[in-house]
């Protein structure tokens, strides 16, 4: 099954600005929602200011909240 | 810190602001357009309208520059620059963000079953509760709010709601004043932080020393930071010392050092206190390296200050030994906590200026500094393993009994500890009395210890358990085997309060 990739950036502006809260909301879904998805950590999306930053299939997603991107999530599975 | 809330944000975003403009010199001429920049016209808005929102900045910006709110946000920058900071307190209200939550302490919920016992009525003192459609009700003009409805209605019908910074506030430091915004009591208040954390429109705040320690930098100053142990994995579970120590050498700092260096010293000196002054001195000591806790003992209980130790906190041990070193030296401790604030403007010879984590974090983006983006060139600690653990709760009692094996076998030491003010009022308290067997006792203001502090930037959960996996790695297991810190302490210095 292919997974869906999603770049979370943990650079420091977005850090700042809660990325990790977002990483907590994805390891915190359950497993079957979980191993659908491929997490991953990045450094820049080239939209600090704007965080968090998320890239979903080539689109960056900016002030992005665990709410917002649990729907992201759910609109692009 | 748990969660980045949209007001956390908003804070965050001022500071970083306020380190961009002033990096770039453009603070005295610009720092209105962070009210724009900050809060915009197309939202997301938070209060009743833009106008508000940005009344709120300025207050905010005020307290990041360290001047009294309501100055002119031009003229605080001005100030600012010129190094100078406001004399008082570092916790603030901000008065235009108080919502002035208006609450009613005792409420009647939907659970009043409009009983025949009326315990509630039969209970209140003041005959201010009546039944009024088909259930209880409290007259708020009579009410003195004793609780007494509350605690006799058998269905627990009747609830009591505080405001948030109150009940955060374990030293009942904080009340509603007769305009209904929030009022410190600086009498009572240890500047713990609990109730900036705790408030929700982030009326409350911590002054900033960030510009005045970047103009310290452009002015060619060798400026040190000194970095508590608590900040193993502060800026992301991945970030680690060598990446901080570039990034801070990057933004114009002269070095790094660690404040665990200072707790190996301490745990030293504090082990070989207790062991010459309990028990034939006094009864019990108890730590000194938590400034919240070591106010709180004073202004809450000062009959137990003779029991605190005269130690200095790791802080000032680690800034003592810079400076003794180099006496043009400008020191900066970076740590989670807001206390040590205050506790640095006490202590004026060693302490230049004191940042948190987020701060620094905040520093770091306004200067464009990405930690992720750096090559981690692998740092070599200096402290033992005790010097680290001090950022946890336990840590330092857990150091001064090992090291006590080691320099004094034949005493014993009956150790206990608390986390929180409440809890370490309490049982020091306790002690005191002689209700609670114990002759050494470790105080902290945070739950968790320092990696639970106001000013941390990751969960308390996961850097306690980075911490402890960061003990374990570290190769001096013990203060006394740390040979430097011994050298240092024989060296001679002042680790003790006059």
């Amino acid at each position: 099954m292919e997974q869906l990739v999603v770049e979370i950036c943990a650079g420091t502006s977005c850090y700042l600005l809660g990325s990790q809260d977002l990483i907590d909301a994805l390891e915190t879904l359950p497993p079957d929602k979980r191993s659908k998805i491929d997490l991953r950590g990045i450094t820049c999306l080239k939209a600090c200011g704007h965080g968090p930053n998320v890239r979903i299939k080539g689109v960056v997603l900016s002030n992005m909240t665990p709410d917002r991107l649990l729907q992201a999530i759910e609109d692009n599975l | 810190m748990a969660q980045v809330t949209e007001v956390v944000k908003l804070q965050r975003k001022v500071l970083a602001e306020v380190s961009r403009l002033a990096l770039h010199d453009k603070l005295a001429d610009h720092v209105e357009d962070i009210l724009t920049t900050v809060v915009t016209e197309d939202g997301p808005r938070y209060r009743c309208c833009i106008h508000k929102e940005r009344a709120v900045l300025k207050d905010r910006i005020n307290v990041a520059l360290s001047q009294p709110i309501g100055t002119d946000i031009t003229e605080a920058a001005a100030n600012a620059l010129n190094g100078e900071v406001a004399d008082g307190s570092i916790v603030r209200v901000l008065p235009e963000a108080c919502d002035r939550c208006p609450i009613d302490k005792f409420m009647v919920t939907d659970a009043c079953r409009n009983c025949l016992a009326h315990h509630c009525i039969a209970s209140c003192p003041k005959k201010a509760i009546m039944v009024a459609g088909n259930r209880a009700y409290i007259d708020k003009m009579t009410c003195v709010e004793c609780g007494m409805c509350k605690k006799s209605c058998p269905y627990g019908a009747i609830i009591e709601i505080s405001r948030p910074c109150e009940r955060a506030c374990d030293l009942k430091a904080i009340t509603a004043a007769a305009d209904r915004r929030a009022a410190i009591d600086y009498d009572k208040c240890a500047q713990c932080g609990a109730c900036k954390i705790a408030c929700p429109f982030g009326a409350i705040s911590d002054r900033t020393y960030i510009v005045q320690v970047i103009q310290a930098i452009k002015a060619k100053k060798r400026v040190y930071a000194i970095v508590a142990p608590a900040i193993v994995s502060q800026f992301g579970v991945k970030v680690k010392l060598g990446q901080v120590k570039t990034a801070l050498i990057q933004f114009g700092f002269h070095a790094l050092h660690e404040v665990a260096f200072g707790a190996d010293i301490v745990t030293l000196e504090e082990t070989k206190e207790f062991a010459a002054t309990v028990p034939t001195d006094r009864a019990y000591m108890t730590t000194s390296c938590c400034p919240a806790y070591v106010e709180m003992v004073d202004k809450h209980l000062p009959q137990c200050g003779e029991y605190v130790s005269s130690t200095v906190s790791p802080m000032v041990a680690t800034a003592r030994m810079i400076k003794a070193e180099d006496k043009d030296a400008v020191v900066v401790f970076i740590g989670p906590c807001i206390a040590k604030k205050v506790e640095g403007q006490k202590n004026p010879d060693c302490i230049d200026y004191v940042l948190t984590f987020e701060e620094l974090a905040a520093m770091f983006v306004g200067a464009g500094i990405n930690l992720t983006e750096i090559t981690d060139t692998l740092y070599e600690t200096d402290a033992s393993r005790h010097g680290h653990s001090f950022a946890s709760a336990g840590g330092v009692m857990k150091s001064v009994i090992d090291t006590a094996g080691v320099l004094a076998p034949d005493i014993t030491i009956k150790p206990h500890r608390a986390e929180g003010l409440g809890n370490c009022k309490q049982a020091l308290q306790q002690i005191a009395k002689g209700d609670l067997d114990a002759n050494f006792f470790e105080g902290m203001a945070c739950v968790g210890g320092c990696v639970g502090g106001p000013g941390t930037l990751n969960d308390v959960r996961i850097t306690t358990k980075m911490l402890e996996t960061h003990v374990n790695a570290t190769k001096t297991v013990m203060a006394p085997e740390n040979q430097k810190a011994v050298d240092v302490i024989e060296k001679g210095g002042h680790w003790h309060k006059e």
